[in-house]
């Protein structure tokens, strides 16, 4: 076998071609890649010399459309906790919903059938009892759970995009993380994976629900 | 794409303890010019259509994206948390530049875009990969596709 011909890109992981939004610099890099294809040497990694357009996303001032008020929820109280999820989806909804306008119809969360308030259901059943069996047929509990959880993730993602400008993982992982309490709830279901006896579950508190850059907020 | 020496050391472990095939001063197989080539896009970031199967981790597979999927109905149930996910929700093109690739062939630079791209899941063991890979070579191949782009996340 041959070698492949190799792009080195100085952007973040996660974003191949740049920056959103920017379709000349994509096709740029898309270009520069595939322009790789008419050399026979090799094998080489080329890179590709530009950083990004743009300011740094982290300089931008994005801010949620919704000051949410992180409430004093004792996750030990399910009813409460599922209450104020509730109540939290409820702020953010119409700003889901002008997302999904502005995005032109294309949403980001789907990967079940599930509302944001069933999901709240699920994950909360969990939180209150570790021990339940998984609530999604074929599914064992840890792959419903992470499938679940970056559904209502994504719904609160979306809703968080409604306002025009660009915005920065480290910034949308900070509000999430930081000043919501579904977010909140993402930090407890971390920490009682590790703790399940299950090592499936500890694997998955692991890697699934918190970005290794968000362990700050725990 | 991070360099190896920003990386925890636990993550960059992981990537140069891989067990991959070694070139050494093989060249690249030669090809028509791109003008002339039939592309396609593969990307690693766990992108399918709304009613297609959730990826699942550890297992070697894949999803189709026919060129005429409603690009809004791709969603993304890749595994991990440790790459940025606002980049592709606010543009599909910057993980799938479908975009892109069809105004490069308007422009001319680019022969044909391919009808069928696809999507695998990183953060599954190359290892796991290697017979669909295979498979999926093969189809390409039938479908006189002449480059791939292979977008990792």
């Amino acid at each position: 076998m041959r070698p492949p011909r190799a792009l080195a890109v100085p952007f973040e992981l996660g974003r191949p071609f740049g920056a959103p939004n920017e379709s000349d610099f994509q096709r740029r890099v898309l270009l520069a890649a595939l322009k790789l294809l008419e050399r026979t040497d090799g094998p080489f990694i080329e890179d590709f010399p530009d950083g990004p357009p743009g300011p740094p996303a982290d300089m931008e001032g994005w801010t949620c459309p919704v000051n949410l008020a992180l409430p004093q929820t004792d996750l030990s109280d399910a009813e409460k906790l599922a209450l104020d999820l509730k109540q939290e989806v409820a702020l953010l909804r119409p700003w889901y919903e002008e997302s999904v306008k502005n995005f032109k119809g294309r949403r980001l969360d789907g990967l079940t059938e599930f509302s944001a308030e069933e999901i709240i259901d699920f994950l909360v059943s969990f939180v209150d009892d570790p021990s339940i069996e998984s609530f999604m047929d074929g599914q064992p509990v840890g792959r419903a759970l992470k499938l679940t959880s970056d559904d209502l993730k994504h719904f609160y993602f979306q809703a968080a995009m409604a306002k025009p400008g660009s915005i920065s993982d480290i910034q949308m992982g900070d509000w999430y993380y930081g000043e919501t309490l579904a977010g909140k709830m993402f930090l407890k279901l971390r920490e009682l994976c590790l703790a399940h006896e299950s090592e499936a579950l500890q694997m998955i508190g692991r890697t699934n629900f918190v970005p290794n850059a968000m362990l700050k907020h725990a | 794409m991070a360099h190896l020496s920003d990386m925890p050391e636990k993550q960059r472990n992981m990537i140069v303890n891989q067990d991959l095939p070694e070139y050494d001063d093989t060249p690249c197989v030669d090809g028509p010019a791109l003008n002339e080539r039939k592309i396609a896009i593969i990307t690693t970031a766990g992108l399918h259509r709304r009613d297609d199967t959730v990826f699942t981790p550890g297992v070697g597979e894949y999803r189709i994206i026919p060129d005429d999927t409603d690009m809004n109905d791709l969603i993304m149930s890749h595994v991990s948390t440790n790459f940025d996910r606002t980049g592709f929700q606010q543009d599909l093109n910057l993980v799938f530049p479908i975009e892109r690739l069809q105004e490069l062939q308007a422009e001319g630079e680019v022969g044909e875009v391919a009808s069928y791209h696809y999507a695998f899941m990183g953060a599954t063991p190359p290892m796991a990969h290697e017979a669909v890979a295979k498979d999926l070579a093969g189809l390409l191949h039938g479908d006189n596709v002449s480059g791939v782009i292979l977008a990792g996340v």
